[in-house]
């Protein structure tokens, strides 16, 4: 397991000078200005009511860690469609099977504690742009697919319990995940796995309640709840960092058509590294 | 004044205007008393001290006493007058901006033609009226100066503050894109808890969608930022950077995908499993209810009934 070194190494020719450790844009805040969020060492959870605009969000980061340098990919997407577009570059696309998602987590888990590991012998702490490995992003969608509908009772407990394993280890080894499910209440997912979220977007929510989920108890009562975001204004949503307090953001849009440009650019430029190449290596190889 | 009277006329105080609140003056005629005894007293001492040194200590208690009492008197008409002078802070920004404006159109009425202080005054009004960015700004700095006062009757009217009725200092305002924010310093008695439980009819009075309260500052829980919201920004579609770093003619990969053909529902045959399924209580019903009896006997006619019913 302690091949992704080397690997990595090898993995990305040439980018468009995006890196995960870039700040990633993703999308505006009230005053106009642009919100970004350092997902490498924060993790981030999405929800909201379907149609709220969760799936943007979610293919923004997406995109940006598609284009960027020495970036893996794992998609979990229960829905298929949503980082379907993406299955060419990533690592590991899993759609409705709980099994290979159980099995992917436990790859990941002892990726993590393959590189803390490595961390330690460096006697360091925290992963850093400069140490050459992948970024690995765990990017799940419909999260409650896997947690209460796919698989059996003790499967999705298997789920939950790697999946966070992977969110409490990941931080600082670059290993970001980022999950987005409708509602993520006690049933879904834990409440000791949704509180190691870092980040949070809430997109629109039906009652005050359900914005606290997302957010954490109580900011409704302190006037930041989801549920006062119009039904029409979809990509609007309530996004609390770290630490601070909620600000309402609007989250870029990509249409479907920008999303496949946006994948088939990435898949061109990763061509020497992706598993599944279109068109012959070799003509690749020669154009670039 | 009886007080049947204001009952009578619907708790109104016949005859005067409430300039300032029944509590306000009281604590104000308080205030003013102890500013007055405080003042003469101190003020006296001070003077008969000073005058000793010139004068007969009795001669200086007098001089002392004409001193203070002036002084006194002068403190208690401050203190007597500042809720008035209070009041008149608070229009502060109102009264200048009308007495400059009014200024300037009597200045430039008695200059000037009527055609062009009309021709000028129309300019002035017109010219913001018609660029939008103009008149966005106009709006949003008279509602900045709106909102003050609508923050103010907010305190006074349902956020109970202290005893002696003192209303938080309500600092400056600014526009933002989505309404106004304002400062606020509280006084004693209140907290941002307090406020926050009360924030919708913060809203109603400002005649605003939503209002949110943060601290203005980290070491002093007394400073607050209102952030008042009367319009949503967010309506627009975002477009996404990325789209503009990519080279549109990538050729288009796509891993080819095994498509199912069953896109309907009678695409799919109904499960067989589910017969079984259906099976098993049924068979367990009756042999819960009825199979006591029958196996030992197994009579062809009661089997033939059962098989039936399933």
């Amino acid at each position: 397991m302690t091949t992704t070194v080397p690997t990595s190494a090898a993995a990305v020719p040439v980018g468009p000078g995006l890196s995960m450790f870039d700040p990633l844009f993703i999308g505006i805040d009230e005053f106009g200005q642009p919100v970004y969020l350092d997902v490498i060492y924060r993790n981030i959870l999405i929800a909201g009511e379907p149609g709220g605009g969760k799936s943007g969000l979610v293919n923004n980061i997406c995109g940006h860690g598609a284009l960027s340098d020495n970036t893996r990919l794992v998609l979990l997407d229960a829905k298929l469609v949503e980082l379907g577009p993406w299955r060419d570059i990533a690592d590991a696309f899993i759609g409705p099977d709980i099994d290979e998602a159980i099995s992917v987590l436990r790859r990941l888990l002892i990726v993590a504690t393959n590189r803390y590991t490595w961390l330690l012998a460096n006697r360091r702490r925290k992963l850093v742009p400069g140490d050459g490995m992948s970024v690995i992003v765990t990017i799940i969608d419909e999260l409650a697919m896997f947690s209460t509908v796919l698989g059996t009772k003790q499967q999705q407990e298997e789920f939950a319990a790697l999946l966070r394993g992977l969110v409490s280890l990941g931080r600082a080894c670059g290993m970001p995940v980022v999950a987005a499910t409708q509602r993520p209440s006690w049933d879904i997912i834990p409440a000791s796995l949704r509180d190691l979220f870092g980040y949070r977007a809430a997109f629109r929510c039906t009652s005050l309640n359900s914005s606290n989920i997302i957010l954490g108890q109580g900011w409704a009562e302190q006037g930041y709840t989801a549920s006062d975001i119009s039904p029409t204004n979809q990509g609007a949503a309530y996004l609390l960092a770290e630490g601070g307090v909620p600000r309402r953001i609007k989250a870029a849009y990509l249409t479907d058509n920008d999303i496949y440009s946006i994948a088939d650019y990435a898949a061109w430029i990763r061509r020497p590294t992706t598993g599944v190449p279109a068109g012959s290596r070799t003509d690749w190889e020669i154009a670039a | 004044m009886s007080k049947s009277s204001p009952r009578r006329f619907g708790g109104k105080s016949t005859g005067t205007v409430t300039v300032i609140e029944a509590k306000v003056h009281r604590s104000s005629a308080r205030n003013a008393k102890m500013a007055f005894i405080l003042t003469a007293v101190i003020v006296g001492l001070l003077a008969a001290v000073v005058a000793a040194s010139y004068w007969h200590p009795i001669v200086a208690l007098i001089v002392g006493a004409l001193i203070g009492v002036p002084t006194g008197a002068a403190a208690w008409l401050l203190v007597r007058v500042w809720p008035v002078l209070r009041l008149l802070w608070w229009w502060t920004p109102e009264t200048f901006l009308g007495v400059g404006l009014l200024t300037c159109w009597v200045q430039l009425a008695n200059h000037t033609p009527t055609v062009v202080t009309l021709l000028v005054v129309a300019l002035l009004v017109g010219v913001p009226a018609v660029i939008r960015p103009v008149r966005r700004q106009v709006i949003a700095w008279t509602w900045c100066l709106i909102v003050r006062h609508r923050l103010r009757v907010c305190f006074a009217q349902f956020i109970i503050a202290n005893q002696s009725g003192s209303l938080p200092l309500i600092l400056w305002s600014r526009p933002t894109p989505v309404g106004e924010r304002v400062w606020v310093y509280l006084r004693p008695g209140l907290s941002a808890k307090d406020l926050e439980g009360r924030l919708d009819k913060i809203a109603v009075t400002c005649h605003a969608s939503t209002v949110l309260i943060e601290r203005a500052s980290e070491n002093n829980a007394a400073y607050l930022r209102f952030d008042i919201k009367r319009r949503e920004v967010l309506t627009a579609t975002v477009g996404s950077p990325l789209v503009d770093v990519i080279d549109p003619a990538a050729p288009v990969s796509a891993s080819p995908l095994t498509v199912p053909t069953a896109l309907d529902l009678p695409d799919i045959d109904a499960p067989t499993i589910t017969l079984p399924t259906q099976g098993k209580p049924a068979t367990k019903k009756p042999a819960t209810s009825a199979n006591g009896s029958k196996p030992a006997a197994s009579p062809s006619s009661d089997t033939d009934d059962v098989s039936d019913w399933i």
